[in-house]
């Protein structure tokens, strides 16, 4: 359902809440607003708003509508007023039986508030528009390579928005950071450079000044920048005439020339905006098509054009240029997708899985909550067949039956709110660092309806089995034998259903939580090829046009890495393109020297990362083969490579791969026939990491390494210095914290399932004690006693478990994404959690199986 | 009797943005107007049962009008203030002058 189209519960809610005449006109008012502006959040609150205000009159009004109600004749409780009478009635019933009620509301109050909270998130993240201007119009578009995405290159970015007409507006934007030179020591921003139109496309107004223009957007321009208000506030102390205020930024003097919103943020909080066009200098390489600067466009799609349109289009333009320029653009395509979607990539998996996992956590509270309500009808039989007889109408006792069950589950919903704004709060500190759009992830009405809708929904779809059930007994029939308790069979075999869809349900969790924590495994026992503790990481930006001084790199490299290894305590130091952990966003094609070179298209490419010499010794990288990079490697020296096991079992199979030679690059670049060299030095890398082999504790060797980054270049910050574990462990937080959360839903889960176990066993026993008696006092034994109660126990259980594993194998494939190394049909996580299930299962029907063995027959058969 | 009574400030501020807003003052633009011109944001609920209460005191009549395809057909209410609501506004007005007056004193140090 489209988020423009009306609600019909609104509707429906509306039009009884309010007068006829009132109805129409607001709910019109309403929709042209929801259409104009896609807020539905806004539309079900205004909604709200307008019920809660008219509700009182309406209420205090309608007793004197009922029929009857004033001709004198005594009144029936009809509407409202019998509905106040049915609730008064069963709190008082509850508070008769204030451990069933208690229990009831923990479970469904686990239920209500877990799901609430994964809703909240859910909504926050994947269903909340974004926040720009008509957002359902902004997309994407992306070049690709081999079905990949993958950045777009300038010259193609410039002819995709001079060709593409499905758009009504393209920018275009690169994710940076710059290094902020005060007075202070310098400091790493994160900013973005944007083309003249950025924000328009989004449709942000500055709150001071104005957004880029195109002479603005340009080499040779004046370096003018945008700031966020964060850092208006923070670092130009909220100065109200910041515009015109120069900052000098990345070894530039920028003028600024707005200040952004409050709470403007575009996929990661950013502080710095410059137009692109400074930079894109004739020998930056910009202007080369086969470089893709990590630039991004975005656009806005014309009223009416579809998404698939838009991406039929871009896919022809593509071609075109793959046409018109092989040698750079052969074999790239094009694709264009919502911006909404890309923001959320990454999690989106992650989110459903989770969404789905405690869907089914809230089921199994209701099933459980299903269970006690039976086992209480079965108790109260007698009471109702007696109301029965007295003429109590069928309808009136379901009726308060069901009231009671709905007051049960919606002081489990309130319950549940707490929990969930508890847990809300705790999840966000929790998620992964770079969760996109968390900051939106908050408690709001739409939480609060789910809340209420899911507790709603709880008491009535669970309750009216039950109350359909113990009101369904045949008065005479139950007042005759309601001394002989045994005469419940009905139910029991309604509870035994419901705990075998109970234990299914379990171990569906169970096996999906299991698959996680394989995968956690399997990730922390990977094998490196490294020594990752006692080393630090960090990372240097060269930004500036200084920095396009060959020599001054290089002379800024050996500076930096003796000085880096005289801090006291660090053995050993080395400089690379980028960490193990973050793989290299250099992707090189290059040829193999006596291999038939192949078409354009089908250049194979490798990720490439330069490194200094002392790399793999101080990573204490193992080499399977040959030796390590060492001083002969110098710019002068002979040009070689390393090669990982994977690329050398590719192009030479079978073969030993040292000495073999390939050359960097298209096959027609004129260069000499021998491999690249890849000492760092040589590279024109900006951005560069850090490595240094500690002999303490790695995060004490921080402070001095920033230090001696400073005393190398004073304009130059070490930044995210962090301990190379921690990186590890970062990398793979988004799995670890779904994996907590699955391993807490599934403990609720085993809990519910053992506590909803003892109790049928349990209530089983109390049930038939007086024909175990007659089955001991005839002879039976101790052992025989408590291996039925305990067999009859696991037979549910085991039912439960087998339909629960083919649940689980079939559900299993939607975690797919989220596993590494381990089949979403693994057989011994299944094994391994059946048996742990039964486990469990077999414990909670022990006890009251032994309870059941431990009667007296003579004491149990005089109780009759 | 309506006029004497006073108006409240809601009353006051939905009543000027109906004649702001001249022939097409209804629910949603009045709404804005309040938020546009006064700063208010009013949630709808309390919105339209002050419309329904000035109307109960004969200060604003409305009358229906079709609605477009904007709004799936559903019907508009058009509000426009009476003769009574003109002078009610008035007599607030006139209150608050004379309220005012001979306090130029006190204001007239502040420069703005």
């Amino acid at each position: 359902m489209s988020r423009r189209e009306p609600s019909r519960a609104v509707e429906w809610l509306l039009r009884r809440v309010l007068p006829n005449t009132v109805a129409e006109p607001v709910l019109g008012d309403l929709l042209e607003e929801l259409r104009q502006s896609g807020n539905r959040a806004r539309y079900l609150r205004q909604a709200l708003s307008i019920a809660v205000y008219y509700t009182p009159g309406r209420l205090r009004r309608a007793p004197r509508h009922l029929p009857g109600a004033s001709d004198g004749t005594e009144r029936k409780p009809m509407g409202l007023e019998s509905v106040v009478q049915d609730l008064k009635y069963a709190v008082r019933g509850l508070a008769k039986r204030p451990g069933f009620a208690v229990v009831v509301v923990l479970t469904l109050g686990l239920g209500i508030g877990a799901s609430t909270a994964i809703f909240s998130i859910v909504d926050g993240i994947l269903l909340q528009p974004l926040p720009f201007a008509d957002p359902d119009r902004l997309v994407m578009a992306n070049e690709t390579k081999d079905g990949q995405r993958m950045t777009i290159a300038w010259p193609n970015y410039v002819d995709l928005r001079d060709r593409a007409s499905s758009f009504e507006s393209i920018a275009c934007h690169q994710p940076n950071a710059f290094t902020l030179l005060g007075d202070g020591k310098p400091r790493r921003v994160n900013g973005r450079l944007v083309c003249a139109g950025f924000f328009e496309v989004l449709g942000i107004q500055p709150q001071t000044g104005r957004t880029f223009r195109a002479e603005d957007d340009r080499v040779g321009a004046t370096p003018v920048a945008i700031v966020s208000d964060r850092f208006w506030k923070q670092d130009l102390g909220a100065d109200p005439a910041v515009l015109g205020r120069t900052i000098r930024m990345s070894e530039k003097t920028f003028t600024i020339i707005g200040v952004l919103p409050a709470g403007f943020r575009f996929s990661r909080p950013e502080d710095f905006y410059a137009p692109v066009g400074l930079t894109i200098t004739k020998d930056s390489g910009w202007l080369d098509r086969g470089n893709h600067f990590g630039l991004f466009a975005i656009a806005r799609l014309k009223p009416g054009v579809e998404l698939s349109q838009a991406d039929a289009e871009v896919k022809r333009v593509a071609d075109d240029l793959a046409r018109a320029y092989p040698n750079t653009n052969a074999g790239n395509g094009g694709e264009v997708e919502l911006l909404r979607d890309r923001f959320v990539d990454q999690v989106k998996s992650t989110l459903v899985a989770l969404m789905g996992a405690v869907a089914f956590l809230l089921l199994l509270a209701c099933v459980n909550v299903a269970n006690l309500l039976v086992a209480r009808g079965a108790a109260r039989q007698h009471e109702l067949a007696i109301r029965t007889a007295l003429g109590g109408s069928r309808w009136r006792l379901v009726r308060q039956l069901l009231s009671e069950s709905t007051l049960l589950s919606l002081a489990g919903g309130v319950l549940g709110i707490l929990l969930a704004a508890w847990l809300v709060q705790t999840l966000v500190v929790l998620a992964p660092e770079g969760t996109p759009r968390i900051e939106n992830v908050r408690m709001n009405w739409t939480s609060l309806t789910f809340a209420l809708t899911a507790a709603i929904a709880c008491g009535l779809i669970f309750g009216t089995f039950p109350a359909l059930h113990a009101s369904g007994i045949r008065g005479q029939h139950l007042l005759a034998r309601a001394s002989r308790t045994s005469a419940a069979i009905s139910p029991r075999r309604t509870r035994r259903g419901l705990m075998i869809v109970e234990v299914a349900l379990a171990l569906i969790l169970l096996a999906g939580c299991g698959l996680m924590a394989r995968t956690m495994l399997r990730l922390s026992n990977v094998d490196t090829g490294f020594r990752a503790d006692h080393l630090l990481t960090g990372r240097v930006m060269l930004a500036g046009d200084a920095w396009n001084n060959e020599a001054r790199r290089l002379a800024f490299y050996d500076d930096v890495l003796a000085r880096a290894k005289a801090v006291p305590g660090v053995r050993d130091a080395a400089l690379t393109l980028s960490l193990p952990i973050d793989g290299s966003n250099w992707g090189s094609i290059f040829t193999v020297r006596d291999k038939p070179v192949p078409p354009r298209a089908e250049l194979p490419s490798a990720a490439f990362i330069p490194v200094s010499p002392g790399y793999f010794s101080t990573m204490e990288m193992r080499l399977l083969k040959g030796r390590a990079f060492d001083d002969r490697d110098s710019p002068q020296g002979a040009r070689v490579i390393i090669v990982n096991q994977k690329l050398a079992g590719q192009l030479w199979p079978g073969e030993d791969a040292i000495g073999k030679q390939l050359k960097q690059g298209w096959p027609e670049t004129p260069e000499a026939d021998a491999p690249w060299r890849t000492v760092v030095g040589q590279t024109p890398v900006r951005s560069i990491a850090i490595v240094a082999r500690t002999e303490m504790e790695p995060t004490r060797a921080a402070a001095p390494l920033e230090a001696a980054v400073l005393a190398s270049d004073k304009d130059l910050p070490l930044t995210r210095v962090l301990p190379m574990t921690q990186l590890m462990r970062d990398a793979v937080a988004r799995q670890r914290v779904s994996t907590v959360i699955l391993a807490l839903f599934s403990a609720v889960a085993i809990l519910l399932a053992a506590v909803g176990l003892y109790g049928v066993v349990s209530h089983s026993v109390t049930e038939r004690t007086r024909e175990i008696g007659v089955r001991m006092a005839l002879g039976a034994e101790r052992g025989q006693v408590l291996r039925l109660f305990v067999r009859n126990g696991l037979a549910t259980a085991a039912a439960g478990t087998v339909i629960g594993l083919a649940g689980a194998l079939a559900l299993s494939r939607s975690l797919e994404s989220l596993l590494f190394e381990v089949k979403p049909s693994d057989p011994l996580t299944f094994v391994a959690v059946a048996v742990l299930l039964l486990a469990v299962a077999m414990v909670a029907c022990y006890l009251p199986a032994r309870r059941a063995a431990g009667i007296d027959p003579l004491l149990a058969l005089r109780t009759e | 009797m309506a006029d004497m009574q006073t108006l409240g400030e809601l009353e006051q501020l939905i009543l000027l943005a109906i004649l702001r807003l001249g022939p097409e003052a209804f629910g949603l633009s009045i709404a804005r107007e309040l938020e546009l011109q006064a700063g208010r944001r009013l949630s709808r609920g309390a919105l339209y049962t002050t419309l329904d209460r000035l109307e109960l005191k004969g200060l604003v009549r409305w009358k229906l009008e079709t609605g477009g395809p904007e709004r799936a057909g559903l019907p508009k209410r058009l509000y426009t203030v009476s003769a009574r609501g003109v002078s009610a506004l008035r007599a607030s007005q006139r209150v608050l002058d004379r309220m005012w007056r001979g306090l130029d004193d006190i204001f007239g140090e502040r420069s703005s």
